[in-house]
């Protein structure tokens, strides 16, 4: 059973609340990228170096969260099967991956988030498939939702063709319809999920985004909303540093899933995190996905807000209110200064941190959201990005065209 | 053992009234001071002897000075003002650098005369200059009458530069008279201004009557007609900005401006090169001081723009000319408010709509003047009687009419490349040939372009042959060259001889 209702709205921005069978997810919502198999095996969570110990804190590993419960962190995720090979394994250890679903494995068996399992579409088409140590295998939809469904996922969605800015109009109008026939493919095969499917939807404005819907459409035996619980829309990873770009997708995105009736389905933007989720939320988004927050640690980043990382060695813990930060035995570990640390150790405390403020927004948002107050969230908006000199602008166009204009027409009487 | 530093009174004149070079100043002075004593109606009159020395006088109604007034009137940094526009005092010495000080006023019933004979000559002669007093009973209402005699101005400033306008300009930009504290309400009291020149300065025109408001032009959002955008023009209201300083200090800043296009623009108070008028300006007692243009950012141009930011905590120069905390975090904290501040003007939708009206009607000029130049084309070929090929892709025109009038041989255009020397490939009855095409042969001649890589000439006309029957007779980058006008061929080169065919179309087609 899934559903998606709304129960605040503020603007075009709306809170919401995702069921599926019996998991609640409160939207606007960060799924975190995990990789749940990286190579290893059961008893070292399958590994992965700090893939591996952000595992840990989702699993309640007392040596790793140092006794704190940071299941908040990861109400819901994101897994896709294209990481299933990326630590070139053998053929014989993904099937043994796949022989269980995720919540089968004792490690993870207290995991009680929602799993988002992604298909993976960009890197399973430009590698061509699923590659190991001794295997490849093409990956077509049937094989792909095969995949998904070995995870025991809550959400899965189809193998799509993600499109690229620089395409020209004949190689974006091929991958659009093979992502609809897959689109159409993969609805046939909905009565295997016992979860949510949802439905990706590529384009960078309307006339694009409308093409990839009517494509779709023309390929469905049923309406959209029939086969599908939720639109997630792709594509937009190498465009992610231009705000406009990013806020006129989803904008419009979501216009046209209004005109054609389907602006009951939650939304999700897949691989978008960070400073444009404010944004992106303010617009109509739902959800969102990323590694950021860990590809972050890894490059020895530390967030102090959405917008702005130091290194981890200039950072300040006092002035980050997550309980990473105010737990000495995580400010220990980033300062290295504990014995025999390795650094998977340090900078998945880093990443837990990072992640933490990204939710933290999101958790901000939520309640804003709660109280349906439009000036309260072109507020928030405007003090988030107030020293971001180039966002700022497009920050400001959009709570003064779309939230809470500057200056209203009848503003004109003088004091 | 302490000791006190000992400041040379005289030389704390002189170099205070030195730093006032314009006489202008005076009446920015005076303003304030006129205001700042509760005055409603001040005249200023300007007068010139025949030598051309000038004498201001400064009439206003304020309450008048009593003897401390007066002292502090002519004393070096003892201002009795607190929160007053004047500034350590040392406006009013700026009235030193002249010939004679007098000043009348009337307070509660005593009317004082003082007179300060020569202060300028005797200062420089190392003396403190006196000024006299006499007191008697009055009924009249407080006043104040003020002359300056024969104001020493700064070297290079010509009295004669004294007109209506650019004292109109320099009151609404640089005075009180300029003001724009009215917006804000809170201790604003109305002030009438009134100037006359005498007419050996300027008599083109009656006296300046103003007041202490800076009022913009009429609104015109959304004007009617096909070449609006000049006209258009919308208020920002007036805001009050707050910043809080990392020592918890709260900052105010009071911003009000418009946006318009160069008509409204036009109807501000404004003389001179209009460009340096206009932007976003930062005031203190609501006085404009220096442009901060950067608030704008690159993406727009600041003359669309008239805002003025005030903020009390911004520190002035002696001079009022310049912001003298620029480096501290005041200042940055100001700064940083205004750019997000005009970082949403920039977004409002008028002003978008204003920016995209202009641009628009800019096309629609251009496509406007296009129009009379394709006329003019038209009338020219006209002329001709048809074709007349005057740029290399005009004869690729020539050139398939040629053909498909039925040409002894084939001749069509492979690759065409407006730019390059050997701008065309040709697809020939003989496969591919590099050809030079030009309006006229002779023209390539004058560019001094090597034969090299030429197998064909293709030209509408010949051009100027005498031209090239000059360049024959001497020769052309070193070597011989022959022009066969009635074999249509070049022949260039001593020893290993090329010859090039030229293909004139002018009769052929
Ligand atoms: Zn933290």
């Amino acid at each position: 059973m899934v559903s998606f209702d709304v129960v605040a709205e503020a603007g075009e921005a709306r809170r919401g609340q995702l069921q599926i069978n019996d998991r609640t997810l409160e939207t606007p919502h960060l799924f975190p990228v995990i990789n749940f198999y990286g190579g290893g095996n059961e008893g070292a969570l399958f590994g992965g170096g700090v893939h591996r110990t952000i595992k840990e804190f989702l699993a309640h590993d007392n040596e790793v969260t140092g006794g704190e419960d940071y299941s908040d962190l990861f109400n819901g995720v994101m897994t896709s099967i294209s990481s299933l090979a990326d630590y070139g394994i053998r053929e014989k250890k993904l099937e043994w991956y796949l022989d269980n679903e995720i919540r089968e494995w004792e490690c993870f068996s207290d995991y009680d988030g929602m799993i988002f399992a992604d298909s993976g579409g960009y890197k399973i088409l430009k590698q061509g498939g699923l590659e190991g140590e001794d295997f490849e295998k093409d990956i077509d939809q049937d094989k792909a939702l095969d995949i998904q469904l070995d995870l025991g996922p809550d959400i899965v969605v189809n193998l799509d063709h993600p499109i690229h800015p620089d395409d020209e109009f004949e190689e974006r109008i091929e991958k659009m319809e093979q992502t609809a026939v897959n689109a159409a493919r993969f609805a046939e095969r909905r009565d295997e999920v016992d979860g949510a499917c949802y439905l990706t939807v590529h384009g960078y404005y309307e006339a694009m985004l409308e093409r990839s819907f009517d494509l779709i459409e023309d390929e469905l035996a049923e309406p959209v909303p029939e086969a599908f619980d939720g639109i997630a829309l792709g594509s937009l990873v190498p465009r992610k540093d231009n705000v406009e770009v990013l806020v006129e997708a989803v904008s419009d995105c979501k216009r046209e899933m209004q005109q054609r009736g389907y602006e009951d389905l939650p939304l999700h933007v897949l691989g978008i995190s960070g400073n444009a989720m404010p944004l992106l939320v303010a617009v109509g988004a739902d959800t969102f996905d990323s590694a950021s927050y860990l590809h972050q640690a890894i490059n020895g980043k530390y967030c102090v807000n959405l917008f702005e990382t130091v290194p981890i060695d200039d950072a300040n813990f006092d002035a980050c209110e997550c309980r990473v930060c105010n737990d000495d035995f995580h400010r220990a570990r980033m300062r290295n200064e504990m014995d025999d640390l390795y650094q998977k150790d340090i900078l998945g405390s880093v990443a837990a941190h990072n992640l933490a403020v990204q939710q933290r927004e999101l958790r901000k948002f939520r309640q804003l959201i709660a109280e349906g107050d439009k000036e309260r969230v072109a507020e928030y908006l405007e003090e988030a990005v107030k020293d971001q000199k180039g966002f700022r602008k497009f920050a400001y166009q959009l709570i003064n065209e779309r939230i809470n204009p500057y200056f209203e027409e009848t503003d004109t009487t003088y004091a | 053992m302490h000791k006190t530093p000992q400041v040379n009174e005289v030389n704390e004149f002189i170099e205070i009234a030195s730093d006032f070079e314009d006489p202008l100043e005076v009446i920015r002075e005076a303003l304030s001071n006129s205001y700042d004593a509760g005055a409603t109606q001040v005249d200023i009159s300007i007068e010139q002897d025949a030598e051309g020395r000038n004498t201001l006088i400064i009439k206003d109604d304020g309450h008048g000075m009593d003897e401390d007034d007066l002292s502090s009137f002519f004393d070096l940094g003892n201002s009795n003002k607190d929160d007053a526009i004047g500034y350590k005092g040392h406006g009013t010495k700026i009235y030193y650098k002249s010939d004679k000080i007098r000043v009348e006023t009337v307070t509660d019933g005593t009317r004082i005369e003082s007179v300060m004979d020569q202060p300028w000559a005797k200062l420089n002669n190392r003396e403190l200059p006196t000024y006299s007093i006499e007191e008697t009973e009055s009924d009249e209402p407080s006043r104040t009458r003020i002359e300056v005699h024969g104001f020493r101005a700064g070297q290079g400033f010509d009295p004669r530069q004294l007109t209506y306008n650019k004292i109109e300009h320099y009151i609404k930009w640089k005075t009180i008279g300029g003001s724009t504290a009215w917006h804000f309400g809170d201790d604003f009291h109305e002030m009438d201004i009134n100037v006359e020149l005498s007419p050996t300065i300027d008599d083109t025109q009656d006296q300046i009557e103003t007041d202490n408001r800076l009022q913009f032009p009429p609104e015109n959002r959304h004007p009617e007609g096909e070449f609006v955008a000049e006209e258009m023009c919308k208020h920002y209201p007036p805001r009050e900005l707050t910043v809080t300083l990392d020592d918890g200090r709260e900052l105010t800043i009071e911003v009000v401006g418009m946006v318009g296009g160069k008509e409204a623009r036009n109807k501000l108070p404004t003389y001179g090169k209009h460009s340096a008028q206009f932007g976003i300006w930062l005031a203190k007692d609501h006085i404009k001081v220096e442009r901060y243009n950067d608030a704008i950012g690159a993406d727009n141009e600041f003359f669309h723009f008239f805002f003025i930011a005030n903020c009390q905590d911004l520190e002035l120069s002696a001079n009022r000319e310049k912001i003298r905390n620029k480096s501290g975090d005041v200042y940055q904290a100001i700064t940083d408010e205004l750019n997000r501040y005009m970082t949403k003007v920039c977004q409002d939708s008028w002003y978008r709509n204003y920016i995209e009206r202009r641009k628009l009607e800019n096309k629609q000029r251009s496509i406007q003047s296009q129009g009379s130049s394709l006329e003019e084309r038209l009338q020219h070929t006209k002329d001709q009687g048809g074709l007349s090929p005057s740029n290399p892709a005009e004869v690729i025109a020539a050139l398939e009419r040629y053909s498909a009038n039925g040409s002894p041989e084939t001749l069509e255009i492979a690759d065409f490349r407006l730019d390059e020397e050997v701008n065309a490939i040709v697809d020939t009855d003989e496969g591919y040939k590099n050809a030079a095409l030009q309006a006229k042969l002779s023209d390539f001649f004058e560019n001094e372009t090597p034969l090299t890589h030429i197998d064909r000439f293709i030209c509408w006309k010949l051009g100027d042959r005498d031209a090239l029957t000059k360049i024959e007779r001497t020769s052309y980058l070193g070597k011989p060259i022959r022009f066969d006008f009635s074999n249509n061929e070049v022949t260039y080169g001593d020893e290993n001889k090329k010859t090039i065919p030229v293909l004139e179309l002018a009769d052929k087609v």
